[in-house]
């Protein structure tokens, strides 16, 4: 006898699953389930601290596991008091499952376009910061703070002394390594968040015996790209994308205006790039206008540009085969396949400046640009996704940061996250 | 025939100089700056001094950072039309984005000869310096203009802004009271640009509009002080230059109020009394009787209850007054009555609404006596007052008053029987809340309760709270006493007393009374967290949730979990 409607394997599935959702039930009660699911499908209350939840099991020496592409990109944990108590705490779902059921599962996974990746080792994060308060949110410090994932914080002084070898992780997000202050120099002239991010910065060039603040942020740069070179993993967003490869093709050419170095830019410095150094761009034209917030056009939005403002649309994740591709299925795991956009002064990454070999991740179907991108350098990987804040399309300066609590299940922050608990994959388990 | 050809003739070219002047514009507007650039040189090629195409290319090399490169076309665009006072402009700007100060002052002196009247020169002279940051050199243009003018007002507003850019208010000030001299719209600018005043400079800018004297002078210094903290002081050198005409008093009394509004402080209430009044004394009708209510509710809001007393009373007592209006004249000087405790004469202005007021109107204020004399301890008067009123807001008065008594039993049945919905939302929340303090409570009488209960009606916290506390910690936790620990604790952390409330909070967290515990717990927390001990915090509201699961609290207590933590912006 079959019930209309219910596969066996989903009848199955809900009969031998404990229902153990800590966030109804007393924490207390006994848990009698061999595994515990954290479902990452619709049914997920808080998607986000979910990664919080497996980040902090795997900091335990608990042995998690991604399960790729099923319900959502779910976690899989051995029973374990501590995750109950932690999901209990965070309001997160999870299920209870008997070792009959696990063995299921594993079979769908076997069978389809799903792998489980074992994930063991907690990367140590760090989280690029400048030591003033600017006034915009930083997105992926949210999403850390949010989920409850430890990070360190530094600045210019700590990545050129001591050069990141104690990081796994690499986040960058809203800095100009132009060294211009992301352009707003002139057009804020006067306020107080522009006049210290300038002394700030100043300070620590002349600290570090650097000429100017352009060719402190150069040598930051090269450290950042030699970082991923030796293994590291680098995530950024924002103007952080963009500004980081400008500033690997300017190493040996002056493309900075005269109030951030006291020199014009170079005669024909477009021309002098040296694309072979960046990670992910090649063959962009240079926007030299002091006055406005735009680099280049690699960014396709042009958000500060007038009449080259493109509007927001809709980006659209790709998928990819799990066992064949693990790392770029890991990067886009979601509840959604299609996002609403967010502007940033760096929304996006135009196709025709994309270096061969790049890995797009999601795009706007139709559009001449990308959304968020992959790609290795040496032993290390990179991942840039356009944008500031998933959740705040339109941010501007002096807006208040965006509440996390309002947004759990956001699918633009849950690309960030997949971004940090990456690296916590076992690394002989990946293809790619 | 001819004629046609000859038209044809000239038409053609005219034709394609427009076409081109489009192209140009629409190469501006898709923001390929570098194309029309080429485009607009090419129309400048056949009519060097065509302004638009002048202005476009202006427009085009601004964001290509390429304004100096204009300095060749302006000036065949000047040698062509030496007299286009239009051409100047865009000289003025193009020879200081290119740094080249002596042709601009020459070409400043061209044009003011062919405006000898006119400021605009000067004033995009010093624009221009200003442009480059060169504000010695703005100020110097500004005043070769006044000087060049024979005006000593011209270019005030000019000089006044520089002023204050430069943290010179004083002088900002003398600039803008010649500016407001020529044109009085000029004194929101002032109001806007002078309001920043640091502290240490606001005595040496008084001091100028005091120096000056003039109407429009100690307008202005009325508006700065009701900016500055005091608002009194600002109002009653406002009323000193008022003018006869009570059109024009009344809109400089209306500016001023608009530096009030949203201050709630008792000095900004005053003095938005004070001028509302000084308004109505200016008004006549409806319009009268409508500002003398609102400089009534000024001076209530800011303390000041003898004046109040005397707007509503003559309110009240004039036969003209709209009845809309009476009615909330009297309404509001019945509250005041009761507010201040004299109940003989609220019962007295009572008796006289009778007949006034319509019923339901009378209902309202006869509920408010009746708690006045509650509040005054003639529970007996309050009740007798109270006693016909079959509405459920009567109703919900009358279980309060049996409250009051320590009649618990009666009171429950009142309230219970008043619903959840009678009167504000907040007075529905309220006995809500009450009801389900009183409900656990087995005992039909409990006199002590009614003391504390009407101790804290009267205001008299202090005295009302050691009763809760007593009464709590001597009954069971599932009896109530629970639920009164907590209210102590409440009334405690209200009143600053932050151990106090810790200790009460902790005492009522008991697993008997599992709808008191979250309550309790989650009032801990945030006391902890809000008096910087956000560590403590933590697992208070972990408790809650772990050990309390179904309480409605645990979305609160995980918000509250993610503060303490930082995890999200507070």
């Amino acid at each position: 006898m079959r019930l209309p409607g219910v596969s066996r394997r989903d009848f199955l599935r809900v009969a031998a699953a404990v229902p153990v959702i800590p966030s109804v039930m007393p924490f207390r009660q006994p848990m009698r389930a061999d595994w515990l699911l954290i479902p990452m499908d619709d049914v997920q209350a808080e998607h986000l601290k979910a990664y919080g939840l497996t980040f902090r099991a795997i900091q335990r020496g608990v042995k998690a596991e991604w399960l790729l592409n099923y319900r959502g990109g779910s976690f899989l944990l051995p029973s374990d008091a501590a995750a109950a108590r932690d999901a209990a705490l965070n309001g997160i779902t999870v299920e209870g499952l008997s070792d009959a059921v696990v063995t299921q599962i594993r079979g769908e996974i076997a069978t389809s376009n799903m792998d489980a990746v074992p994930l063991e080792k907690a990367p140590k994060v760090a989280v690029y910061v400048p030591p003033f308060a600017a006034p915009w949110d930083d997105a992926v410090t949210m999403a850390l703070n949010y989920a409850g994932i430890e990070y360190d914080k530094l600045w210019d002084v700590e990545v050129v002394e001591q050069g990141l070898k104690t990081y796994d992780w690499l986040h960058l997000h809203h800095e100009d390594f132009t060294g211009q202050y992301s352009k707003f120099y002139l057009n804020y002239s006067g306020a107080p968040w522009l006049a210290e991010m300038v002394a700030k910065n100043r300070e620590v060039a002349r600290q570090l015996g650097y000429a100017n603040v352009p060719a402190l942020k150069k040598a930051v740069a090269q450290d950042i790209s030699a970082f991923v070179e030796r293994g590291g993993f680098l995530f950024a967003m924002c103007i952080a994308t963009e500004t980081l490869d400008l500033a690997l093709a300017a190493e040996k050419v002056d493309i900075a205006a005269s109030y951030a170095d006291g020199t014009p830019v170079e005669p024909g410095a477009g021309a002098r790039l040296d694309w072979s150094r960046t990670l992910a761009f090649q063959n962009a034209t240079l926007d030299l206008s002091p006055t406005t917030p735009v680099f280049s056009d690699i960014d396709g939005h042009q958000v500060n540009s007038g009449d080259r403002r493109q509007q927001l649309g809709t980006f659209t994740i790709f998928g990819f085969s799990a066992k064949i591709d693990p790392v770029p299925t890991m990067l886009v795991q979601n509840h959604r396949d299609v996002i609403p956009d967010f502007y940033g002064l760096t929304t996006s990454f135009t196709r025709k400046t994309l270096k061969p070999g790049v890995t797009v991740l999601a795009d706007e179907p139709g559009a001449p640009w990308v959304k968020y991108i992959h790609g290795e350098k040496g032993q290390g990987t990179w991942t840039f996704y356009g944008g500031h804040d998933p959740e705040d399309p339109q941010h501007q300066i002096g807006d208040s940061p965006t509440d996390l609590t309002l947004h759990p299940h956001s699918p633009g922050y849950r690309l960030i996250l997949n971004n940090v608990l990456f690296p916590a994959a076992k690394k002989k388990e990946l293809k790619t | 025939m001819r004629l046609v050809a000859a038209l044809l003739l000239v038409a053609g070219p005219l034709a394609a100089q427009a076409d081109s002047l489009n192209r140009a514009f629409d190469m501006e507007r898709r923001g390929n700056y570098a194309g029309a650039v080429v485009a607009y040189r090419g129309v400048l090629k056949n009519r060097p001094a065509d302004v638009s195409a002048l202005l476009g290319l202006e427009r085009s090399l601004q964001p290509l950072n390429r304004s100096a490169e204009m300095v060749p076309d302006i000036s065949v665009a000047l040698a062509a039309n030496p007299t286009a006072t239009a051409l100047y402009g865009v000289a003025v700007r193009t020879y200081g984005a290119a740094g080249m100060t002596d042709s601009l002052r020459r070409v400043v002196e061209r044009w003011s000869q062919l405006a000898p009247k006119d400021e605009t020169p000067y004033r995009e002279w010093g624009n221009a310096l200003l442009a480059r940051r060169d504000r010695t050199g703005a100020r110097a243009a500004y005043l070769a203009g006044r000087q060049q003018l024979g005006q000593p007002t011209a270019l005030a507003p000019e000089l006044a802004q520089l002023a204050v850019l430069e943290g010179d208010y004083a002088t900002a000030a003398r600039e803008w009271l010649l500016a407001i001299r020529k044109l009085p719209g000029y004194r929101s600018g002032a109001v806007v640009t002078l309001r920043p005043t640091p502290d240490a400079q606001r005595a040496a800018v008084l001091k100028v509009l005091q120096d000056d004297g003039s109407p429009d002078a100690q307008r202005l210094d009325a508006e700065l002080r009701a900016r500055w903290g005091d608002p009194i002081g600002g109002f009653e050198k406002l009323v000193l230059v008022l003018p006869a005409d009570p059109v024009e008093s009344r809109d400089l009394l209306r500016q001023f109020t608009e530096a009030l509004r949203g201050n709630p402080a008792p000095a900004y209430r005053q003095a938005m009394g004070r001028a509302l009044e000084a308004m109505a004394q200016r008004s006549n009708g409806a319009q009268r009787s409508r500002l003398q209510l609102d400089a009534a509710q000024a001076y209530l809001d800011g303390g000041d209850r003898a004046s109040a007393r005397r707007m509503l009373a003559s309110l009240a007592g004039d036969g003209s007054t709209p009845a809309a209006l009476s009615a909330s004249a009297s309404g509001t000087l019945l509250r005041l009555l009761v507010d201040e405790g004299k109940m003989d004469e609220a019962e007295r202005s009572l008796s006289q609404y009778r007949g006034v007021l319509s019923v339901e109107e009378m209902a309202t204020l006869s509920r408010q006596v009746a708690l006045g004399w509650a509040r005054a301890g003639q529970l007996g008067r309050a009740e007798a007052l109270a006693v016909g009123d079959s509405s459920v807001e009567g109703l919900a008065l009358r279980g309060q008053l049996r409250l009051f008594q320590g009649d618990i039993k009666d009171a429950v049945e009142l309230l219970r029987a008043a619903g959840p919905y009678a009167g504000t939302r907040a007075q529905a929340t309220a006995r809500t809340s009450l009801l389900a303090l009183l409900q656990p409570i087995e005992e039909d009488t409990l006199p002590a309760l009614g003391i504390a209960f009407l101790a804290l009606a009267r205001g008299d916290t202090a005295g009302a709270v050691p009763g809760f506390a007593a009464l709590g910690a001597a009954r069971p936790r599932d009896k109530g006493g629970a639920e009164l620990l907590l209210l102590a604790g409440r009334l405690e952390a209200a009143r600053g007393r932050a151990p106090a409330a810790e200790k009460l909070f902790r005492a009522a967290v008991d697993s008997a009374a599992p709808a008191t515990a979250p309550a309790a717990l989650l009032e801990l927390g945030r006391l902890m967290a809000s008096s910087g001990r956000g560590g403590e915090a933590v697992p208070v509201f972990e408790q809650l949730i772990l050990d309390y699961p179904r309480s409605a609290l645990v979305p609160q207590a995980r918000r509250a979990l993610d503060e303490a933590k930082g995890s999200v912006p507070q």
